[in-house]
């Protein structure tokens, strides 16, 4: 009796292997003939038109200037996309910063016992997180800034030092001295308070006595603002109205603040939903603990309960933050200067469109997969480490 | 040549960071940034292919993409129906009225192009086209002419594919201001907000101007007229600035009344409307060309509406005879002028009886709204219309 | 000498529950006080001026008058019939699936029985009564009998077909004819939406209907391209998997705003020239591509959710691997994220107003910002009332959905063990 018989041989068509790798091939093939028959259909349209298909138009002169920048008419259409992009950011890091304020804010004044802040923050969640989001821009758009804001004749001047107006809000700014420096210095005051911060901990946790971190460092912080201000010797300029427009100070654009405040009023309620949730997923006994310990309210939802229910929260906050960047391209259609209205104004122009359009698709998608992937870094860093 | 020692000074950072970039350390969450890293890469390298090879023209998968020259006019008598890209709100020009007919200026040209292509000016399909979507409509071919106030520039006729014909209206860019701002000139308009319509040439126009004169302007664009009317009314914009032609229609349907607004005298840049066509079709061109040239020649030649008839019939005038397609003795024999350009004979016959000669077309539409022919009017009148001759 | 036994108890002054009431839930502390004050005297004069604006202040002619054109456009008259006629069969084939769960609900033993009588009917009043409140004001808002009559007519079709639906199990007929019956009842809304495409093409649906209809086929045109994503981006074949997580990280990546207008401009260059969809269908083509990235994730999440033993026994009994997935694995998949793929479909139906912005399609959203600009109606500032209409419709939709999911969510105890 012997063993060693080969080994019957898989036929080749149910060899798992050789099915895996064919039907890659199918798909790929499909696939392909779909994108070849697709571009091939592009190709020949555009070009009995004429029309490029390459980059070529980045280096055109835009034709079209930026308010509220530096960028006129003369400089490449990349520079635009640049100024573009500068935007997009810009309303973005704001909004996203505003919008967790309020929405911290408003997910834990859902949890409060009293009944009035209660019922009001569960109205404003109910109501925004249901509307589209186009709704709530045409209406503030059209209805808040346009309508309600005085015109610049009569423009409102709260405190004598905020204008407001319909084309424009204009709040105090330095002037006539190196912003760079000061911010320099902010940069300083900031690392200060981390190490007054940590020495603050560290003697708190010696001796017992309460940290203070948060009220010493910001002092700290304060003071170096202060200082380096006078040290550098800037002034604050006012806002005035001056003739029709409004000179002195910093000019908030109204494109810009219509689409800051309909962007932070709906993501903050998408936010407060998930701070409500996170925070209802750390366990009651926590805050009970935390109340037996005789801790101020104040200190049980900053040092124990918020910390908790934050870790909950990291990836559907993420979510929304890269919602409020992709909904910032909303702003194209009210006049404010991001990404996607550039690539319209250059389409409008003369530049060929589905390059433009592709351009801008990608820095979204650039811009999403590195905060997604920062996101997923604090995501991992906070995460619960688990036996 | 790189210093050896400061290869081995560089050389370990670089690797660290590369190795906290490329491997699993948990500082790029498992690996999450090195995805990352490759599909932005993949991304590059695809847009890198696809602009390398996107110059060179393919004759591949082309199936029953836009027709080849000449082919169009035959496909436009075939189809027995005119795809005209238009608008639907500006007076004068182009109006959805509320029976669901388009009454204006360009419409009116897009039924002498249907009416000399087809002989009956009703065959139009009359195609509503945003601002944005105008060029992008006559390169892809969903509409065959844009009759759309739209302004003829080299760059319009290069980079966006399409091919201009005779201006039917030779405008200006304009300054419309509210009457009681107090402003009486362009020169007025310093630090003010200026509004105008996105993807138009009146943006970088503007811009020009404001350099020119050294005035500062915040040039703010719209998404369409509807938008900046409401700016305007609410006092966020200080001047609206677009064709004089367009101007004057917006004025006539402003809410608070015509009078509550001015046209400011300056006229800065020049902006011939014309009709276009997709590039790459002489054919169709020449046809269309030809059409809206009959309406002016027909001007010239003193023929209307009203007369077309009699001047066809009892004309002892060689030229208007063989203009209209009739009939005439040369060297005894009886013979019809046709220049080979595609469209029928009488085509000329059917442009002025089923919509009028230029006079009369502008006469109705726009003589109402206020404006005068000026640089519009015939040659022979010291204007700019020169038909060349039909024979 | 009085002793302990003596002292009686001092007698608690009572106080009325609503003096508790405010006292706990009002004023428990300073802090409380001071909110309290501040945040109700906003709260009062809020509230004070949206009544004064509803019922007093607000010119609603505007969209008394216009009322056809935001639901349905400019819907030619002589076929509005047909929409009444689709709306009473949606009426009857919803009522009819409705009453089909209800049979198969008690033959399960999974029916509700908890409420019963006055509870089921605040419970159903409290679930509906929004939708009917905004059925009725729309209807007060219209001008002729005719909604009215449509009204009654749906909820009739509807309450005959939950009487039908849940009747039929118990009817001794043929099995054939339970699965010829089964098919007509998928086969409804796509036999109605023929339908009406024969009368008016989908080209000219305008106003709320565009939005509805968008959604609709959005959400159910992208399941099939959706699934495939799922499943190849669990799959370990390398080249499905790198362009299923390809397709799915550039779509999740870019807003839908952009991918509107990109096809806006360029879906009629990739197709033959004869083929240019108009902007309604490129419209209904985008949600589609885009929702079914969305989508893929969210099936991949409810494949991750069902145990391996499944997949496992399937395999020992088996099942060949295209069976094991669609006979045992995606059903259970796709049961246990119903609430995630219904807050997918009430945020795509937000996002089609992005449609009117983008490719200028007259949609519920944009068509209110053009009522504004007729001849009657011009620069009255009248876009308040026109965009406080359009938002409540919005409104009610996507809240009624909402708290339905939420609902069901609680039912099938997703979350929960």
């Amino acid at each position: 009796m012997t063993i060693g018989a080969t080994a019957t041989r898989i036929p080749i068509w149910r060899n798992v292997r050789v099915i895996a790798w064919a039907f890659q091939l199918v798909v790929f093939s499909i696939v392909a003939i779909i994108v070849y028959w697709l571009v091939g259909n592009y190709r020949v349209n555009t070009a009995s038109s004429g029309i490029p298909t390459n980059f070529d138009f980045l280096d055109n002169p835009a034709r079209f200037s930026i308010p509220g920048s530096p960028f006129d008419g003369n400089q490449a259409v990349r520079a635009a996309f640049g100024v573009g992009i500068l935007n997009t950011l810009r309303i973005s890091v704001v909004g996203i910063v505003m919008a967790t304020v309020i929405g911290i804010l408003v997910g834990i004044g859902r949890l409060s016992t009293n009944w009035v802040v209660n019922k009001l923050s569960v109205v404003y969640v109910e109501v925004v997180r249901n509307l589209p989001l186009l709704v709530i821009l045409v209406f503030v758009f059209l209805g808040v800034v346009l309508q309600a804001l005085p015109r610049i004749e009569n423009a409102w001047r709260p405190l004598g030092l905020v204008v407001v107006s319909n084309r424009g809000i204009g709040v105090p700014w330095y002037q006539s001295g190196s912003g760079s420096l000061l911010v320099l210095i902010g940069m300083m005051g900031i690392g200060g308070w981390w190490v007054l911060a940590r020495w603050r901990r560290s003697v708190s946790e010696r001796t017992g006595e309460l940290a203070r971190s948060g009220p010493i460092g910001s002092a700290f912080f304060l003071l170096a603002i202060v200082l380096g201000w006078f040290l550098l010797g800037l002034q604050v300029s006012l806002p005035r109205v001056d003739g029709r427009t409004i000179a002195g100070g910093i000019r908030v654009d109204p494109s810009y603040f219509a689409v800051l405040i309909a962007l932070v009023i709906y993501t903050a309620s998408h936010i407060a939903e998930i701070v409500r949730g996170s925070i209802q997923a750390v366990s009651r006994g926590q805050g009970e603990a935390a109340k037996a310990l005789a801790l101020s309210p104040f200190q049980r939802m900053w040092n124990v309960i918020l910390p908790q229910a934050m870790r909950v929260a990291i990836p559907p906050l993420g979510n929304q933050y890269l919602n409020l960047i992709k909904n910032s391209s909303l702003g194209a259609g009210f006049a404010y200067f991001e990404l996607t209205n550039v690539a319209q104004i250059t389409v409008g122009n003369g530049s060929p469109a589905v390059p433009a359009f592709t351009l801008a698709l990608l820095f979204y998608v650039v811009i999403s997969l590195v905060t997604s992937a920062v996101v997923n870094l604090a995501n991992r860093r906070f995460a619960l480490v688990e036996r | 040549m790189a210093h050896p020692g400061a290869i081995r000074i560089v050389a370990p950072p670089a690797k660290g960071i590369a190795q906290l970039l490329w491997s699993d350390s948990p500082y790029n969450s498992g690996g999450e940034l090195r995805k990352t890293l490759i599909f932005l890469g993949a991304m590059c390298v695809a847009l890198a292919a696809c602009t390398q090879t996107a110059e060179t023209t393919t004759t591949a998968a082309g199936n029953g993409a836009v027709a080849p020259s000449g082919v169009l006019l035959a496909d436009v008598q075939s189809r027995d129906s005119l795809n005209c890209g238009t608008r639907d709100a500006l007076p004068g020009f182009a109006v959805l009225t509320e029976a669901g007919e388009h009454v204006g200026f360009d419409s009116d040209f897009c039924r002498v192009i249907a009416a000399a292509v087809l002989g009956d000016a009703t065959k139009v399909n009359h195609v509503d086209l945003e601002t944005a979507d105008r060029f992008t409509a006559l390169q892809s071919g969903q509409v065959d002419v844009l009759v759309r106030n739209t302004t003829w520039t080299a760059t319009r006729d290069g980079s966006e594919g399409a091919t201009f014909l005779q201006p039917t209206f030779y405008d200006g860019q304009g300054m419309m201001v509210a009457s009681d701002s107090g402003f009486a000139s362009v020169s007025d308009l310093d630090g003010v907000v200026v509004c105008v319509a996105k993807g138009t040439t009146s943006e970088g126009n503007a811009a020009n101007e404001a350099a020119r004169l050294g005035l500062s302007w915040e040039i703010r664009p719209y998404d369409d007229t509807d938008l900046i009317q409401e700016a305007f009314l609410q006092g966020a914009c200080d001047g609206w600035t677009s064709d004089v032609s367009q101007l004057t229609g917006l004025r006539s349907a402003y809410p608070d009344g015509a009078e509550a607004l001015t046209i400011l005298p300056e006229v800065f840049s020049k902006e011939p409307l014309a009709p276009a066509v997709r590039d790459g079709d002489t054919g169709w061109a020449q046809a269309v060309n030809w059409a809206i040239l009959a309406t002016i020649q027909a001007e010239e030649y003193g023929i209307t509406s009203g007369n077309v008839d009699d001047e066809l019939g009892s004309t002892e005038d060689i030229g208007i005879k063989g203009f209209l397609g009739g009939e005439f003795e040369v060297e005894g024999a009886m013979t019809r002028v046709d220049p080979g350009i595609g469209l029928p004979v009488d085509f000329a016959y059917q442009v002025v009886k089923q919509v009028g000669n230029y006079g009369e077309i502008f006469e109705r539409h726009l003589v109402p709204l206020g404006l005068s022919r000026g640089v519009n009017s015939l040659w022979t009148d010291g204007g700019l219309l020169y038909a060349p001759p039909y024979r | 000498m009085t002793t302990l036994a003596d002292r009686s108890p001092l007698p608690t002054r009572s106080r009325p529950a609503a003096v508790i009431w405010v006292r706990r839930n009002l004023l428990r502390t300073k802090l409380d006080v001071f909110l309290t004050v501040a945040f109700g005297a906003v709260g009062l004069l809020v509230l004070f001026h949206i009544f004064r604006f509803v019922f007093i202040t607000a010119r609603w002619e505007i969209v008394r008058v216009n009322l056809k054109l935001l639901l349905v456009g400019r819907w030619p008259v002589e076929h509005l019939g047909r929409i009444a006629l689709v709306m009473i069969t949606l009426g009857w084939w919803g009522g009819t699936i409705g009453g089909l769960i209800r049979a198969g609900q008690l033959r399960r033993g999974t029916a509700d029985f908890d409420l019963r009588g006055w509870a089921k009917a605040t419970d159903l009043g409290r679930r509906f009564g929004l939708l009917t409140a905004t059925c009725l004001l729309i209807l007060a808002l219209s001008t002729t009998s005719g909604p009215w009559l449509l009204a009654a007519g749906t909820l009739t079709a509807a309450l005959i077909g939950r009487w039908g639906g849940s009747k039929i199990r118990s009817m001794p007929l043929a099995p054939a004819l339970f699965r010829l019956g089964g098919v007509v009842l998928l086969a409804t809304p796509f036999i109605l939406f023929l339908y009406l495409v024969s009368a008016v093409a989908f080209a000219r649906w305008e106003g709320f209907l565009f939005n509805l209809t968008a959604a609709a086929a959005g959400i159910i045109l992208c399941f099939p391209l959706g699934v495939l994503l799922a499943l190849g981006r669990r799959s370990t074949l390398p080249l499905l998997r790198s362009l299923s997580i390809g397709y799915i990280e550039f779509v999740r990546g870019s807003p839908l705003y952009v991918l509107l207008l990109l096809a806006n401009v360029s879906l009629e260059f990739f197709v033959p020239s004869a083929l240019a969809p108009s902007k309604p269908v490129r419209a209904v083509i985008t949600f589609t591509l885009f929702t079914a990235a969305y989508l893929a994730e969210i099936v991949r999440g409810g494949l991750q959710s069902v145990p391996r033993g499944q997949e496992e026994a399937a395999k020992a009994l088996g099942l060949s691997p295209y069976r094991q997935m669609t006979r045992i694995v995606l059903p259970q998949a796709l049961r246990n994220v119903i609430p995630a793929q219904i807050g997918q479909f009430i945020s795509l139906f937000k996002d089609t107003t992005l449609a009117g912005l983008a490719l200028g399609t007259f949609d519920l959203l944009s068509g209110g910002q053009a009522i504004t600009q007729q001849d009657s109606f011009r620069g009255q500032g009248l876009i308040v009332e026109s965009l406080v209409f359009v938002g409540f419709l919005f409104w009610v939709g996507s809240f009624t959905m909402s708290r339905e999911s939420q609902r069901l969510e609680r039912k099938l105890g997703v979350g929960t063990r």
